[in-house]
């Protein structure tokens, strides 16, 4: 992967990197941003911030709902044992597994919601590690080589780093 | 519901075993205890964990006394499971090892049991029991166990069972001569040895039978009534039980 | 954000990572012990049977099921303070929740080994699981037993990744300040994190789902656990104010284990800078809502029972009240209601010091409530023939003991591989408030280009 990037102190400066980029036509998938804290109340802190996770949550909370009450009807009916009178499958007693399931299905679901679609665990991309002391890096990965003055100009003042 | 199950257990054709204590009659001798602990492979557990309340009696004679002194009398009342029909001992159980039987029986698996101990606690009459070590008999008096009953191991939960071993094997009989238990025939060990006839077990389901005439007695009453478990125990007294010795 | 603020944040709390003193050895061998010589007592209850326990006819639930009900109180800290203070936005909590959801997730691990410990035939644990055996048994749905093995299932998983993922960020940080094996170890758990906005954004929706989702099953993992005790007719277990009444007292003993927590971390990794005295009243403020909560609901338990006078459940109630566990009963009211109200309620009283001192008695207040809730309702059932009485033997004892030494231990291995303060969420803490109306113009004037 080629890049080049820059390493900034605050936050306001990053913000006007990024808008000098976005001016020069750089697709926004090449821009990329790595700050070791959450920046909400900036422009370039709302990047991506569309998500469909609680409807995964929802959707695990159905799938959880569904397979306890099914597990519990199959295993009650198919060995029903007499209970004094009274019914095999009760709706009361039954409550309580279906809610923690229910609830579990969307734990788990947003769980794997958010490892799948922040692609954690696959390594790569770029970064480096003065970020973890408050820097924040702004870059741009596999530019095309008319580009990269358009790039150099938007990303300084600030030390421009490459990798090759 | 609760007259879907009456219905239910009168609808059903087969045995529904029940026992009926007459309560004028029982001596408190104790020789009930004794024939049910011979019969069941009860062990004992010595005088030490005895002391520690950890002593396993499927069926106990309860000792009351009225009065002031020296007008003091004593009142026996045998207690041991009222295989109830709305039994609070079976729900709780995680494994089913408490379970109930078409005949009205509450069972106790012992191989499923786990040892949770929760229907001991949900049972209102203390009747189950607690393997809290392996049993040991005495030589030689292992070899007076009873071959049809199994001996249980640590951590299982035990009770009264209305004798089920000698209730199969009468029901085995009867399957080979093609006829049906005779009402009299068929004594659990507690009723066997009573001396003074306190004690009456047969089948609810036939109303000829002297444990559903018993049953429908005027002296008649459940124990814990109000709990509403529907026990197959009525207890037969001529005076309720509260008034404190006042003839 | 600040540079400077930035790195002295991350030595202070990479220090215990980094450098480990003799006293930490020593602390953990200590601990250790205590916490062997619980599992050599549970394997010696194994092999000869669990008669080396006090229980017996008719008290056959005794202080393991004590214990298991006390600590899965504790572990209602972590819910309270983490998710309802993040779903309300409430910024002084950032210090906190980490060492909040750390106490969900031990207390719960001590507290669902206990139904293990205390089972009769505990190498059959397995049946209480729903598993497909070819004799096609299932465990009976309709048991408290098995809801408990649902909801400890679920709060447990649910409370761990409620933990977890917010280390994440921390780990890559850990990892970039390590080298070795050690960075390589840490940078294995930051699963590849790097901090895009689209990490964060993630990492935040997903918290916040998940803090919607694991309140309401915290309220119903407590209500579950009174359920083993209210579902069965036995004198004033069979209530129904139990639900609400359990959870009001766990989250009271959980808060009350936060704040004792948080002091011991203050003092022995020196964080006096992040958790201040206004964590600490805000913290004891919650207590006295707790309290007095939690002695509305005794009251209304109390009362109802002795008016109704009815007869099962008389014996139980002056047992406690008046009887053989009177002085239990008036203890707990004492360290529950009286002391907190006194050393929280009242201004002058409400220290760092004078609030743990409140939350020590509380804890022993709730351990003694359990006590009060299990032993005297089994003691005094209904048939007077059968009553009895309960003591603990050593091996109860001994376990006992090696559950308070293991949540020592845990807390001591987690603070020394884990930042026990969440160092990006305290980061956001800090940084300037901006208008959110008008956030360029305020970004521009306030940076000029370095």
């Amino acid at each position: 992967m080629k890049a080049i990037y820059a390493l900034y102190v605050k936050p306001a400066q990053v913000q006007r990197a990024v808008d000098d980029l976005e001016a020069a036509g750089i697709a926004d998938a090449q821009i990329e941003i790595v700050s070791s804290e959450p920046f909400e109340q900036y422009a370039f802190g709302q990047r991506d911030h569309e998500t469909w996770m609680p409807w995964f949550a929802v959707t695990g909370a159905v799938i959880g709902f569904s397979a306890i009450y099914a597990l519990m009807n199959y295993a009650q009916q198919a060995w029903p044992l007499n209970t004094g009178g009274m019914p095999i499958l009760a709706v009361y007693p039954v409550v309580v597994p279906l809610f923690e399931m229910t609830m579990l299905g969307a734990v788990l679901a947003t769980v794997a919601t958010l490892v799948v679609t922040a692609r954690l665990g696959r390594g790569g991309g770029l970064y480096d590690p003065e970020v973890s002391d408050g820097k924040i890096l702004v870059g741009v990965t596999n530019p095309s080589e008319s580009d990269i003055p358009a790039i150099e100009r938007s990303l300084a003042p600030a030390q421009i780093k490459r990798i090759q | 519901m609760q007259e879907e199950q009456v219905q239910q257990s009168e609808q059903n054709e087969g045995y529904r075993w029940g026992m009926a204590v007459d309560l004028d009659r029982c001596t408190g001798c104790e020789a009930c205890v004794t024939a049910c602990h011979a019969e069941n492979n009860i062990p004992t557990v010595g005088a030490e964990q005895a002391s520690g309340g950890r002593t396993l009696h499927w069926m106990r004679i309860e000792r009351y006394f009225e009065g002031e002194f020296p007008d003091v009398q004593a009142k026996f009342r045998p207690v041991f499971c009222q295989q109830c029909d709305n039994a609070p001992c079976e729900p709780v159980c995680p494994t089913y090892a408490s379970h109930h039987t078409e005949e009205g029986l509450n069972a106790q698996v012992y191989n499923r049991c786990i040892g949770t101990r929760y229907c001991a606690n949900a049972c209102p009459y203390n009747v189950r029991f607690f393997n809290f070590y392996n049993p040991e008999w005495e030589k030689p008096l292992h070899l007076q166990l009873n071959p049809d009953v199994s001996v249980r191991e640590v951590g299982v939960m035990e009770k009264c069972t209305f004798c089920i071993q000698r209730i199969n094997t009468a029901k085995i009989d009867a399957k080979a001569n093609d006829e049906t238990i005779q009402d009299g025939s068929l004594q659990t060990a507690c009723v066997q040895s009573c001396t003074a006839n306190a004690l009456v077990f047969g089948n609810l389901n036939d109303p000829e039978s002297e444990v559903s005439r018993l049953a429908r007695s005027p002296r008649g009453s459940k124990l814990l009534d109000d709990l509403g478990t529907e026990p197959s125990v009525t207890y037969l007294n001529r005076e309720t039980w509260h008034e404190s010795g006042s003839r | 954000m600040n540079p400077e603020a930035d790195r002295r944040m991350t030595e202070d709390f990479l220090r215990p990572l980094l450098h480990t003193t003799w006293k930490f050895y020593v602390a953990v061998a200590f601990f250790g012990s205590i916490v062997l010589a619980g599992f050599a007592t549970w394997g010696y209850q194994i092999y000869t049977g669990i008669g080396i326990a006090g229980i017996n006819s008719p008290v056959f639930w005794g202080f393991y099921l004590v214990n298991f009900v006390f600590w899965i109180g504790i572990s209602h800290a972590g819910t309270l303070i983490s998710a309802i203070l993040r779903l309300v936005n409430a910024t002084w909590r950032r210090p906190i929740t980490r060492c909040a959801e750390a106490i969900t997730a031990f207390a719960l691990m001590i507290g669902a080994m206990f139904p293990l410990i205390h089972l009769g035939r505990v190498w059959l644990f397995y049946w209480l699981l729903p598993y497909p055996s070819q004799r096609g048994l299932w465990p009976n749905f309709r048991s408290p037993l098995v809801w408990d093995f649902f909801a400890i299932t679920t709060y447990l998983l649910s409370s761990l990744l409620f933990l977890l993922l917010p280390m994440i960020p921390d780990f890559a940080l850990v990892r970039d300040k390590t080298t070795g094996i050690r960075s390589r170890i840490y940078g294995l758990l930051s699963f590849g994190w790097r901090g895009t906005p689209k990490h964060w954004h993630r990492l935040e929706s997903g918290m916040h789902i998940m803090a919607i989702v694991i309140l309401p099953i915290a309220v119903s993992v407590h209500t579950v656990v009174s359920f083993d005790f209210s579902m069965a007719v036995v004198p004033m277990w069979h209530s129904t104010i139990f639900g609400p009444y359990f959870v009001t007292g766990a989250i009271f003993s959980g808060i009350a284990a936060l704040i004792i927590a948080m002091a011991l971390l203050r003092r022995l990794l020196h964080l006096e800078y992040y958790l201040r005295p206004i964590h600490f009243q805000n913290m004891g403020k919650l207590l006295v809502t707790m309290s007095l909560l939690w002695g509305y609901f005794v009251f209304n338990e109390r009362l109802t029972v002795w008016y109704g006078n009815e007869s099962h459940e008389t014996g139980v109630f002056w047992a406690t009240q008046a009887g053989d566990y009177a002085p239990f009963f008036w203890t707990m009211v004492i360290v529950n209601f009286v002391v907190p109200i006194v050393l929280v309620g009242i201004r002058r009283f409400r220290t760092i010091t004078g609030t743990v001192i409140a939350s020590c008695g509380v804890v022993v207040g709730m351990w003694l409530e359990r006590f009060l809730i299990i032993i005297p309702s089994l003691s005094y059932k209904q048939l007077s023939y059968m009553w009895g009485s309960y003591a603990p033997t050593w091996a109860e004892l001994t376990i006992m003991a090696a559950t308070f030494a293991g949540i020592a231990l845990l807390f001591l291995l987690f603070s020394k591989f884990v930042p026990i303060i969440s160092i990006w969420e305290l980061k956001v803490g800090d940084q300037p408030k901006i208008e959110t109306d008008q956030p360029l113009a305020d970004a521009e004037a306030e940076g000029e280009l370095a």
